[in-house]
């Protein structure tokens, strides 16, 4: 299967979770469960940050007109699409990164997807609590879902890569 | 100009940034206070025609709490018709009736998505302009309240329900008549706040909360809840009532909208208060 088909079909594919299944499940205390950031960590790492805004904007769109949200997704994706060279530049090997892998939680390490990811996430859904709010002294209540959320949606990232990418890389080896 | 196009290239990516956050802002907060356009919400044809396949494959999972609350409401009207009351006198009971006119009309509708979590959660409904529905209509099911349209596409809407920031619908406590908005504070979706109740009178616990009727939004007297605790606001003499929604917002399925016929008319009288000079 060529890239470029593979990340369409992981786009729909993402997006259509996202809004049929994530978005009606409820775990109370305000966690809501978002798992799309993946899609833009997922995409290749030589992507210019224009591209990867453009996506993000399409990705967000598609997701806000369907949950009722009128934008706060699309905001919140398009500020973890600006974020993504700078954190992947900050946590870079030490030899770069291969062109030809996909960075995620295999070929780049536990510690690496953590660090990266759990950054870009935090960036996510702290901006999308808060614009939610819209209320600095309901800070507390923004940031006990933020971190609630956080924890819930990230191992369920971990959860999709074991199930869905573990395959293909014993593939290409 | 060579310096202003140096700039543009040195922060293209926070430019490019920067307008479309400014899009995805703009599109949120003015949809949030005034919606326009029914592109990129859930009552356009494309997100309607997926969520009514969604609900299609669920809506079996509340169907039996949904039937039971219809059978109550079926046993309380059954109850009221004329053939349950006994006539005392023939010929006093009249139905074609020149003293009332009909004030309200309820159109039927299904809830097809629905959220609970989110600080504003909206509910999209199966009916639509194409049905005569407007903005600014009342939305209510068997147990109680659900909310008010917040915009009809052509054939669904969305309903602003009673779980957002700035419903205020008006309620009053059935037995004082005492009268106040109904808001939610974002925490649980079983208990909303009552405002604006003075603190010299008295509020007793699990009194029923009704709707007040004053806007021509809803009829005077369809359920909201009961009253949970009241506790006073620090430096103002006001209770803060925390009540109990009858609904239950994570499995309402069928609800009314409610036209009323009369509001036009409320809506130009209205219009005519004098606006206070001094203000």
């Amino acid at each position: 299967m060529s890239h470029i088909a593979k990340h369409i079909l992981r786009f729909f594919l993402f997006f259509l979770v996202q809004v049929l299944v994530l978005n009606q499940i409820e775990l109370g205390m305000g966690i809501q469960i978002m798992i799309y950031p993946l899609f833009i960590l997922l995409l290749p790492v030589e992507m210019s940050v224009f591209s990867l805004m453009l996506i993000a904007f399409a990705l967000g769109l598609s997701i806000d007109a369907l949950s009722n949200t009128f934008g706060l997704h699309t905001s919140s994706l398009l500020a973890v699409a600006y974020f993504r060279p700078m954190i992947y530049k900050l946590f870079a090997p030490r030899d770069g990164y291969d062109a030809l892998l996909e960075t995620n939680i295999f070929t780049l390490g536990t510690g690496w997807f953590l660090k990266t990811f759990g950054l870009l996430m935090i960036i996510h859904h702290f901006w999308f609590f808060m614009l939610e709010m819209f209320k600095l002294n309901e800070i507390v209540f923004v940031l006990q879902k933020t971190g609630l959320s956080l924890v819930v949606s990230i191992l369920i990232c971990i959860l999709l890569q074991y199930l869905f990418l573990r395959k293909r890389k014993s593939n290409e080896i | 100009m060579r310096n202003f196009l140096a700039f543009i290239r040195r922060f293209r990516v926070f430019l490019l940034f920067a307008l479309l956050q400014g899009i995805a802002l703009t599109f949120y907060f003015t949809f949030l206070s005034f919606p326009r356009s029914q592109y990129l919400t859930s009552t356009s044809t494309i997100s309607g025609t997926i969520f009514e396949m969604k609900h299609d494959l669920t809506k079996f999972l509340d169907l039996e709490e949904n039937n039971t609350s219809l059978q109550k409401e079926n046993l309380d009207l059954r109850s009221r018709t004329i053939e349950n009351l006994f006539r005392l006198d023939n010929g006093l009971v009249k139905v074609d009736d020149t003293l009332h006119k009909v004030q309200y009309e309820y159109v039927p509708a299904e809830v097809i998505n629905s959220t609970h979590t989110k600080r504003n959660n909206f509910f999209t409904i199966s009916v639509g302009s194409d049905q005569g529905i407007k903005r600014n209509m009342g939305v209510f099911s068997s147990n109680g309240v659900v909310g008010v349209i917040h915009f009809a596409g052509p054939k669904y809407s969305i309903v602003k329900s009673c779980l957002t920031e700035k419903l205020n619908i008006a309620v009053m406590i059935e037995v004082s008549g005492e009268h106040g908005f109904l808001q939610w504070d974002g925490k649980d979706s079983r208990k909303g706040t009552l405002t604006g109740i003075s603190n010299d009178s008295d509020v007793v616990k699990w009194s029923k909360v009704v709707t007040r009727g004053s806007a021509g939004i809803f009829p005077e007297g369809i359920a909201v809840g009961k009253v949970e605790k009241a506790s006073v606001v620090e430096g103002m003499p006001l209770w803060n009532v925390t009540i109990l929604f009858s609904e239950n917002y994570r499995t309402v399925q069928r609800v009314y909208v409610v036209k009323n016929l009369l509001k036009e008319e409320q809506d130009d009288a209205e219009s005519h208060v004098p606006v206070d000079p001094q203000l």
